[in-house]
């Protein structure tokens, strides 16, 4: 395989990368190149949400992306998302209700949900946020918590 | 396509969404010396004509999922679509992907097959078109030449249409057999596809026999979905015995056919000449 530079767009900043092999994944280059950890490995096979990053705006699983795939795009992680409004009150809202107990796949959650609360005005219904989290599993809450971080994120950013 | 051209067998693999295609390079089945993603050309498209829809092969399922009109004019593709994944797997899966791939255990292949959906494939030779069912040739393997490239799907969009699936929740997302059905206003009315089945998703023309009519009875229904299970060549894996599949598909089947005459609407067929 071949590698190249990369260069893309990372939480709103130009970013560029040396030597990115041809088959690095979008999860690895964001984690170990970029250094930003809160986007997470779980399954590395797309059945798990723990990866979710937004790519031009939509929920992706960098897991199943190609870093040379994204070349001069738009990626937004965790990190960028806890900048900003949306992401901020989506976040508060995890913690307010705890749902939150090991911690692993709240990133894609937070993703998943602030994409679809940023995404236009009025937000939509509790029950389509939560059609929107179906790609993200949680092994330790039993997803009440989550309900509910759901339903007073949804408040919040109304 | 030069570089398909040029290289030899398997060592360019062509990458549409990569919900498969990663996972068989990390579980080393395949070994190709270079991949060749194909997001960025122009094939991210849902155009609608007069009588079909074409779909480019590159598009996110999540477009066709969120575009209304797909979900009110194709409600079988919408369901089969709504079943890959969750959303921010199927903003990045494409139906090109996986048609290509050819999986028998493809939520879309078996509504593709039952909307007479045919493919535009584009390679060194020019620009060809074949229906979709002789694309596909055993498990993972289709028709495409070396160098060819599936560009769009065109889909007839006046057939009302179902699909039903089962699968192990919440264990695995992977459907143990799906069932589309369509109805076509020209006879022989019925179509019935199968994914889930050996060794390819495939149309049950003995089945589609059963029903003779648009609108056939409770008894032709019965005789179809027994007829389907009958036909049904299933093997017995991981995710279910033969015989449970076999089981499974009387009762898809049947809730299929119905689920598609509920859909049907009153005045149907259309009369020539109606608007």
């Amino acid at each position: 395989m071949n590698e190249g530079p990369l260069a893309f767009t990372l939480n709103g900043k130009p970013r560029r990368f040396e030597r990115v092999p041809d088959a690095e994944r979008l999860l690895d280059t964001l984690r170990w190149r970029a250094g930003l950890k809160g986007t997470k490995e779980g399954c590395r096979t797309g059945g798990c949400g723990a990866c979710t990053v937004l790519v031009n705006g939509e929920p992706t699983l960098s897991c199943l992306v190609l870093s040379h795939e994204v070349a001069q795009e738009k990626v937004t992680t965790i990190e960028g998302l806890s900048t900003e409004k949306v992401g901020r009150r989506v976040i508060e809202a995890f913690a307010e209700a705890g749902a939150v107990q090991c911690g692993y796949c709240t990133p894609g959650f937070v993703v998943a949900l602030a994409a679809q609360l940023g995404s236009g005005t009025p937000p939509p219904s509790v029950e389509t946020l939560l059609e929107g989290l179906e790609g993200n599993l949680c092994r330790c809450t039993g997803y009440c918590a989550i309900r509910k971080a759901v339903e007073t994120a949804r408040e919040a950013t109304r | 396509m030069g570089l398909l051209a040029r290289s030899p067998a398997g060592e360019v693999a062509v990458l549409g969404g990569g919900t498969d295609l990663l996972f068989d390079l990390d579980m080393a089945r395949i070994a190709p010396k270079r991949v060749l993603s194909l997001r960025k050309l122009p094939w991210r498209y849902l155009r609608w004509e007069a009588k079909a829809l074409v779909i480019g092969s590159t598009l996110p399922l999540g477009a066709l999922e969120r575009d209304e009109k797909v979900r009110t004019r194709l409600p079988g593709l919408w369901e089969a679509v709504r079943d890959v994944g969750g959303p921010a797997l199927r903003n990045r899966a494409t139906l090109g992907g996986n048609l290509g791939h050819g999986s028998p255990a493809s939520d879309l292949i078996p509504i593709l097959l039952a909307l007479d959906a045919r493919a535009r494939i584009v390679g060194p030779s020019g620009v060809r078109e074949l229906p979709v069912d002789m694309l596909l040739q055993e498990s993972r393997r289709t028709t495409l030449g070396p160098a060819e490239l599936i560009e769009s799907v065109i889909l007839p969009v006046s057939a009302p249409s179902s699909y039903l699936w089962q699968r192990v929740q919440p264990v695995n997302d992977i459907s143990q057999v799906g069932v589309a059905t369509a109805v076509v206003p020209e006879g022989p009315h019925w179509r019935i596809a199968l994914g889930g089945v050996q060794p390819r998703a495939r149309r049950l023309s003995e089945a589609e026999a059963m029903l003779r009519s648009v609108r056939p009875s409770h008894f032709e229904v019965e005789l179809a979905a027994q007829e389907a299970a009958r036909r049904a060549e299933f093997v017995t894996d991981k995710r279910a015995t033969e015989a449970y599949r076999r089981r499974l598909v009387t009762v898809l089947v049947r809730r299929a056919i119905q689920t598609t005459l509920e859909r049907m609407p009153k005045a149907w067929p259309p009369r020539k000449g109606a608007p």
